[in-house]
């Protein structure tokens, strides 16, 4: 949550806020639970409409950055999504197409327009089952066939799978890591629908029956993708951060509004000590989570090639995820009762968090990372 | 005589940018060598116009904003010089000067001011006391006026470096029939060769002289003009400090370039990259354990960088209002001992037993030993969630059943 927006930056944090309040509020949220995508088509064009899917792709591919620092632009969407437990394929989509126009062909570029202009959804399949979210944690095989690669394995926990018409796979091959672009159809390839703990986020598992496609689908290089995954996990942390911040955020100001306004024992129940310092404490992780977010989105704008991005999108996500979620969890208590319920709101919250936590590796992966990144 | 400060009237930020550029690559030393006479650099800035930036020119500083305060120190460390900063620094023109600015009389700031600003003279607090430190407004050091003197009585404990210090801004009860808050005054006390007065530096937990001190006044005497602000009306006296205080903690207001580059950083990555180094010594790097612990060492370290930084921005903006430099003295304070036990966890038993006779060793023992310090010190961890939550977000205030009590009716001690 930056403190100096540009007024461009200023204005599309507006409008953003404003479609979500009228567009996507909690009560439609909630409806979404019954909604196999989570997310209504229309809805997802309306919000392509105001920019959210064109940030990370160049002018000349029909996209533009607000201010000349996309990722930052994206992430006040990511932080008003937050603020609002808001669904839509944002991560992926944006993901997806960034890694198109840096490394995909003309005829993959071709798939941007769509989603830019979200008539389509596309889906980044990296992780795997009970595998680490690490790009030395995959396994699926991709193999050389003449002019044609062959895809076995599996792949888990993938956003969006079963509502995506694309899907952006990461794969193993003799040389290293390897990306290819897929129509969902494609023969041999089964997508596993499935659910998160998360009111309108959907994840899905594929599956790669010796899938055969021709040599066109690799998006770069066979072997050659490694710096693109690591840019697509900065890309997806960083946004990831932003938005499990705008959560916290959120709950953090209803949930103090609430304390002051609740009485017990005659006095409102921000008058004890024992919760001011707790509510303090949460302060403090929200503001430097807000700081730790804001430098990670930063450092991969920068997209520096002294390890800067990758280390403090770590730092970032093992700071944010255990902060956040701690703060959540602790206005639940603040709450009492009432916030264990279904009718209260702040579960809405504490599944997104919870689910955020997970996605694109847990804290303690990242510290793990952290530490190879350190030489330690 | 020429005046280095003439060439600053009504001078513009970027002007000043440009000339004071200029003259920090020609005068000031390397950042990594800065020599050891900081009263002689300070003159040196003094005399060329440079210290004082935001102070009035009849009182020895530039006559410029704050602005071009932070502009200059902006200019010194992009240049990888040296200006004198810390301690006394930081506190002394930081904290005292703008306090005396605020509330000194005339010839108080005429006499003291420019000495300050020129490192003639270096100033510090007298505010705790061996019963409380928390409880500043419960001051009981005694200041009684006798004839045309004060005569002070009593005793301040924890006070930073006031053994190398000139004068000691002191709050000290004058009547003890008003409230609390109301019957107190603060004086300056000359702290060297002072009849009456006695100072010792507090032994550190470490066995080793700390740079906290006590101060036991017996019947001391003060020129009357030498009390700051009012008779009584010390506690806005010690407000304007405070404030001074987190200002300068925060790298905000007059104590912007003076805090150490980032204190609350220098000490968190000593202590990141402490453990690391110990870790890679004893051969532990491996331990996924261990590892997670000293990753999240570094992370707390990186977090309270950009968290200074947004915090520094946000009170220089004016988009955060109050003491927002609390929210980092209270991360630092609740990280230290997380951080010292990280440090017991990568040291082992190596951390706390040595073999030989001497007397001290074991790095990360001693490190842990000291670290509740920064959790008490400059105001403890408790302090510091009551600021949060009641200046920061408005949250009701603790109850004071001694606010409005008669000073001498107040319960101060329950003895059994």
């Amino acid at each position: 949550m930056k403190l100096e927006l540009t007024a461009d930056q200023e204005f599309f944090r507006e409008t953003t806020r404003k479609f979500l309040e009228s567009e996507s509020p909690l009560t439609a949220v909630r409806q979404r639970w019954d909604s196999p995508d989570g997310f209504d088509r229309g809805w997802w064009r309306a919000a392509a409409d105001l920019g959210w899917t064109s940030l990370l792709v160049p002018e000349q591919l029909g996209g533009g950055t607000l201010s000349g620092s996309p990722v930052a632009d994206a992430v006040i969407v990511a932080e008003e999504m937050g603020r609002m437990v808001a669904p839509g394929p944002f991560v992926p989509v944006n993901v997806v197409a960034s890694t198109l126009a840096t490394w995909g062909s003309a005829d993959q570029q071709a798939l941007i327009a769509g989603l830019v202009s979200g008539d389509e959804v596309a889906a980044w399949a990296f992780a795997e089952p009970g595998r680490s979210w690490d790009a030395d944690a995959v396994r699926l095989t991709l193999t050389v066939d003449g002019g044609d690669v062959v895809l076995a394995g599996r792949k888990a926990y993938v956003e969006a799978a079963a509502q995506a018409g694309h899907l952006l796979v990461t794969a193993r091959a003799d040389a290293g890591l390897t990306q290819v672009l897929l129509a969902t159809d494609t023969a041999g390839l089964t997508v596993v629908p499935g659910r998160s703990i998360d009111i309108v986020r959907r994840y899905g598992s594929v599956v790669f029956d010796d899938v055969r496609l021709p040599g066109s689908a690799l998006v770069g290089e066979v072997g050659g993708a490694e710096a693109a995954v690591e840019r697509q996990l900065q890309i997806a942390v960083a946004l990831q951060c932003a938005e499990t911040v705008g959560a916290a955020d959120r709950v953090f100001e209803t949930t103090v509004e609430y304390a002051q306004d609740r009485y017990a024992f005659g006095r409102p129940i921000a008058s004890f000590q024992a919760l001011k310092h707790r509510i303090a404490d949460m302060l403090q992780w929200l503001e430097f989570s807000k700081a730790l977010s804001d430098a990670a989105a930063a450092a991969v704008d920068a997209d520096a090639t002294d390890g800067e991005a990758a280390r403090l999108v770590s730092v970032a996500k093992a700071y944010i995820a255990d902060h956040c979620l701690d703060i959540i969890d602790d206005c639940v208590q603040l709450n009492g009762g009432i916030g264990v319920t279904w009718e209260h709101d702040i579960h809405l919250y504490s599944r997104r968090a919870a689910v955020n936590r997970a996605v694109w590796g847990s804290p303690e992966e990242h510290k793990e990372r952290v530490a190879a990144l350190l030489e330690i | 005589m020429t005046d280095a400060r003439d060439q600053a009237v009504d001078e513009d930020v970027e002007s000043f940018r440009i000339r004071a550029r200029a003259w920090i690559e020609a005068n000031l030393p390397d950042r990594d060598h800065p020599g050891d006479d900081d009263r002689a650099l300070q003159a040196l800035l003094f005399d060329s116009g440079f210290a004082g930036i935001a102070f009035p020119r009849e009182y020895g500083g530039a006559g410029l904003t704050l602005a071009h305060q932070k502009v200059f120190y902006d200019e010194v460390r992009a240049a990888h010089r040296w200006a004198p900063c810390g301690m006394p620094w930081q506190v002394s023109i930081g904290m005292m000067a703008p306090t005396i600015l605020d509330h000194g009389s005339e010839e108080l700031k005429r006499r003291h001011l420019p000495r300050m600003l020129r490192g003639e003279e270096t100033w510090m607090q007298l505010l705790s006391e061996p019963r409380g430190g928390s409880d500043l407004a419960g001051a009981t050091t005694r200041l009684t006026r006798d004839g045309d003197t004060y005569v002070l009585n009593g005793a301040k404990m924890w006070s930073s470096g006031a053994h190398t210090c000139d004068f000691g801004l002191c709050l000290a009860r004058t009547d003890w029939d008003a409230p609390k808050h109301r019957g107190l005054s603060m004086i300056a006390v000359p702290l060297h060769d002072t009849p009456g007065l006695v100072l010792e530096v507090i032994r550190a937990v470490d066995g080793n002289p700390g740079h906290f001190c006590q101060e036991f006044f017996d019947d001391v005497v003060v020129p009357v003009e030498n009390l700051v602000g009012e008779e009584n009306s010390g506690w806005a006296v010690a407000q304007s400090l405070l404030f001074h205080e987190r200002n300068a903690t925060g790298g905000a207001g007059y104590g912007y370039g003076l805090q150490n580059a980032r204190p609350t950083n220098r000490q968190a990555q000593r202590s990141a990259d402490g453990v690391i180094a110990t870790a890679k010594q004893r051969g532990v790097g491996g331990d996924p354990v261990l590892r997670q612990l000293m990753a999240e060492s570094y992370i707390e370290y990186t977090a309270s960088r950009f968290a200074n930084d947004r915090i520094a921005a946000g009170m220089r903006t004016g988009q955060f209002k109050g003491p927002w430099g609390s929210l980092l003295k209270l991360h630092l304070g609740a990280l230290s001992s997380r951080h010292a036990k990280i440090g017991l966890a990568v040291g082992g038993a190596d951390g706390v037993i040595w073999e030989g006779d001497a007397k001290v060793g074991g790095v990360a023992g001693e490190a842990w030993l000291s670290a509740r310090g920064i959790a008490i010190a400059g105001g403890t961890n408790e302090i510091q969630r009551n600021i949060v939550s009641e200046r920061l977000l408005g949250l009701p205030r603790e109850p004071s059943p001694d606010r409005d009590l008669p000073f001498s009716e107040v319960v101060r001690n329950q003895h059994r």
